[in-house]
């Protein structure tokens, strides 16, 4: 009796309404999605019907395979898995060192370089762009891996500091006490206590960083030359013309570019509310 | 003190962890690749000077060309005549090497100041326009071409002006631009509307098209420079001979004269007549030329490289035969006639003038302009006109639409010369293409509008 009551109280006006913003919300967001693939399966000329999403007359596999071929988009997919894997990866290792060190280390300096190090956010990467690509040329980075991995890891760096330092103060130091007592060391109590405290944190700091240098093409359209290490953002460009574009192939390209981000999102999303806001509130 | 040295040696250890633990987790990913690529760059950065320097002179050794262009999609338009060319180039010359680095206009032009700065390519694209070419000049990156050995080239008479400064040549252009108004001639007939003989009788067309439920004339009103060509357009009906009026309102900054204010008038008529589509002052390229090849439109104001248009099979057969083109007519009191076209030389091609391999890059630039190149590809693929004489290339299946541009540009009495937009510092530029589109909608009076790009001038 009490269970019929209790599922009978699941579908109250309140809720349902609930659901149905619910609903409506998650359809907005998806909708873009929806409207990138649907696109992408069209002709270049029905994209310009009136209707919202275009209904194919037939379904334009072709644009993927030219994607595929024309766009070089293995080489470039590869390029940007590893240059990204690699900027995640480093991000993660310094911000979690850094903020360690600022934050429960006691030295006379710590405040001020955990602030200089935060100032980064406020630097503008177009700003940085041409003295950038000058000391590059004179260091011969330009058209090299770490072309694009230094300005990626240096931009995602305070973001990530400023998350991590938040993140930590929630860890009682206690914790770390009782360790020391044990015998461990700096080391130790970083990477065997506190990275697995900061699980949500980590993935939150990734997915940040993932998703800002998943798109990035300013920098590196400025720092490379060669397709060796091009990224995806390139994949669309080879479709470019110089007044008008294939657009479908575009749509196409950017479906592609646009899948693993979306799984990287899926799969981290799960942390990625809590650490935000946890790192919020202790700032 | 002692916590000072305490401090400073946490600090040390704690930079030597960092970098360690840098080298440490990353070495098993990238070394081998990273590290690969940075020394194979460093010694063939080094290796590149010394060796190409050396290979230019003793001809037949391996040469690598770079080669810095504004057309990313190599596989259709302009971007497939320029890699065929060098394609065919490679084949004739197997020991050069041509490398590609293809950027869209916008990156294009911000890496092109990179470029500027240290290790420009040996042949870059450029535009034969003060607002681009006026700085690239004065930092010194091209390198000067002989004029007389171009006497043979072909050139159409004035085509080289752009490229000039000082009486020497930087460059040279690549098509010849016209600006017309493509209209749908079987709209036309069905509705029994005729092609404008003057400018008012096109304001006049606006509300007979419009009440059809067609849209008269699609404009591309998003990105500023097809209004700054159409004003252009009006400028030269208004006034007969622009070029040194022009020129001169720039120096001085100051376009308060009445022929400006006049052709301003008349481009704001025509957004008043209703001649464009609704939201065509934020419409893109491919919107407003697809509501024309979607026969939603009569016509379509834009370039005579869009004559591709009568070929592109993509577009509907109904509206692709029946694509023709006119000219922007004369106003009732202007100067100017139908005939005084709005056309230009735009983009182009040049040497920098630090290339190490500068004999080998002058050599492919002739190559492409040689007469079967540019002009030959081009015209084939129906890309637009070559600034060279193709009257050789004539195979006499051009379509109608091909016909009437050559028609427009053999009968002009007098073209306008790079368009108003393009005869500034960039900054001018970058104002009047974003203005435009408020003095058309009204949003900034004519007064006000002629002040700013005045002012940008400065």
């Amino acid at each position: 009796m009490e269970k019929k009551i209790k599922t009978k109280k699941q579908w109250t006006v309140g809720r349902v309404l609930l659901w149905v913003v619910l609903i409506c919300v998650a359809v907005i967001q998806i909708f873009p999605l929806i409207w990138l693939v649907d696109f992408s399966l069209a002709s270049s000329n029905e994209m310009f019907t009136k209707g919202l999403l275009v209904i194919p007359q037939k379904i334009q596999w072709g644009n993927y395979v030219k994607a595929f071929i024309d766009g070089h988009f293995l080489l470039y997919l590869k390029n940007s898995l590893l240059i990204n894997g690699l900027a995640v990866l480093l991000v993660i290792l310094i911000s979690l060192m850094a903020a360690f060190a600022c934050k429960r280390m006691i030295w006379k300096m710590s405040g001020l370089v955990k602030t200089l190090l935060l100032l980064g956010m406020m630097i503008p990467i177009h700003a940085t762009l041409l003295p950038n690509y000058k000391i590059y040329n004179m260091l011969g980075l330009t058209d090299t891996i770490w072309a694009l991995l230094i300005p990626y890891i240096a931009f995602s760096l305070p973001q990530a500091l400023f998350l991590m330092t938040g993140f930590l103060d929630a860890i009682p130091v206690e914790l770390e006490e009782a360790a020391v007592m044990d015998g461990s060391g700096i080391y130790r109590i970083v990477f065997r206590m506190i990275l697995p405290l900061m699980k949500s944190s980590v993935a939150t700091v990734a997915i940040m960083t993932f998703l800002n240098n998943w798109n990035e093409f300013m920098m590196a359209s400025t720092y490379l030359s060669s397709p060796t290490w091009k990224t995806l953002p390139f994949s669309v460009l080879e479709f470019t013309g110089q007044y008008s574009s294939n657009y479908a192939v575009q749509f196409a390209v950017m479906a592609l570019t646009a899948a693993p981000a979306v799984l990287v999102y899926i799969l981290l999303n799960k942390h990625i509310t809590k650490g935000v806001a946890m790192g919020a509130v202790k700032g | 003190m002692k916590r000072k040295v305490v401090a400073g040696m946490m600090a040390a250890l704690m930079a030597a962890g960092l970098l360690a633990g840098c080298g440490n987790t990353e070495k098993p990913a990238s070394t081998s690749a990273a590290d690969k690529s940075t020394s194979a760059a460093a010694t063939s950065e080094s290796s590149k000077s010394e060796s190409s320097k050396s290979e230019s002179t003793a001809s037949g050794d391996a040469v690598t060309l770079k080669i810095f262009s504004n057309l990313p999609d190599r596989k259709n338009g302009q971007g497939l005549v320029e890699q065929t060319i060098i394609d065919d180039y490679e084949k004739e010359n197997p020991n050069v090497k041509i490398e590609v680095e293809a950027l869209d206009e916008e990156a294009y032009k911000t890496k092109f100041k990179a470029y500027a700065m240290d290790g420009m390519p040996d042949v870059v694209s450029i535009w034969g326009q003060p607002s681009f070419l006026d700085e690239v000049l004065d930092a010194g990156v091209l390198a000067e071409l002989d004029q007389d050995a171009y006497k043979d080239y072909g050139f159409v008479s004035g085509s080289l002006d752009g490229f000039m400064k000082d009486g020497k040549l930087y460059g040279l252009p690549r098509n010849t631009d016209v600006a017309g108004f493509y209209y749908n001639e079987k709209m036309f007939k069905d509705n029994g509307w005729s092609v404008p003989e003057t400018y008012e009788d096109l304001l006049a067309l606006a509300p007979k098209i419009n009440d059809a439920g067609f849209v008269p004339v699609a404009m591309d009103g998003g990105d500023g420079w097809p209004m700054a060509i159409y004003l252009t357009d009006l400028l030269e009906r208004v006034d007969g001979t622009i070029s040194e009026k022009v020129n001169k309102a720039v120096a001085d900054g100051d376009f308060t004269d009445p022929s400006f204010v006049k052709a301003t008038e008349l481009l704001k008529a025509s957004a008043d007549a209703g001649l464009f589509q609704t939201g065509y002052d934020s419409q893109d390229y491919g919107t407003a030329m697809n509501l024309f090849t979607n026969g939603q439109a009569a016509m379509f104001y834009m370039g005579s490289w869009e004559a591709s248009m009568a070929l592109n099979e993509d577009i509907p057969a109904e509206v692709r035969d029946n694509i023709r083109v006119f000219s922007m007519p004369a106003t009732k009191d202007g100067k100017g006639k139908q005939t005084d076209i709005a056309a230009w030389n735009g983009g182009g091609y040049a040497v920098s003038a630090n290339s190490k391999v500068k004999d080998e890059a002058i050599k492919f630039l002739n190559y492409m302009y040689q007469p079967d190149k540019l002009s030959k590809y081009g015209w084939e693929n129906g890309v637009g006109m070559s600034a060279q004489d193709q009257s050789a290339y004539m195979t006499g299946n051009e379509t109608e639409l091909q016909k009437q541009f050559l028609d427009i540009v053999k009968n002009s009495t007098s073209t306008t010369g790079t368009t108003i937009n393009d005869r500034g510092p960039s900054a001018f530029k970058t104002s009047i293409e974003s203005e435009i589109q408020n003095v058309t909608n009204g949003t900034t009076s004519v007064d006000d509008f002629l002040a700013t790009i005045g002012t940008a001038c400065k």
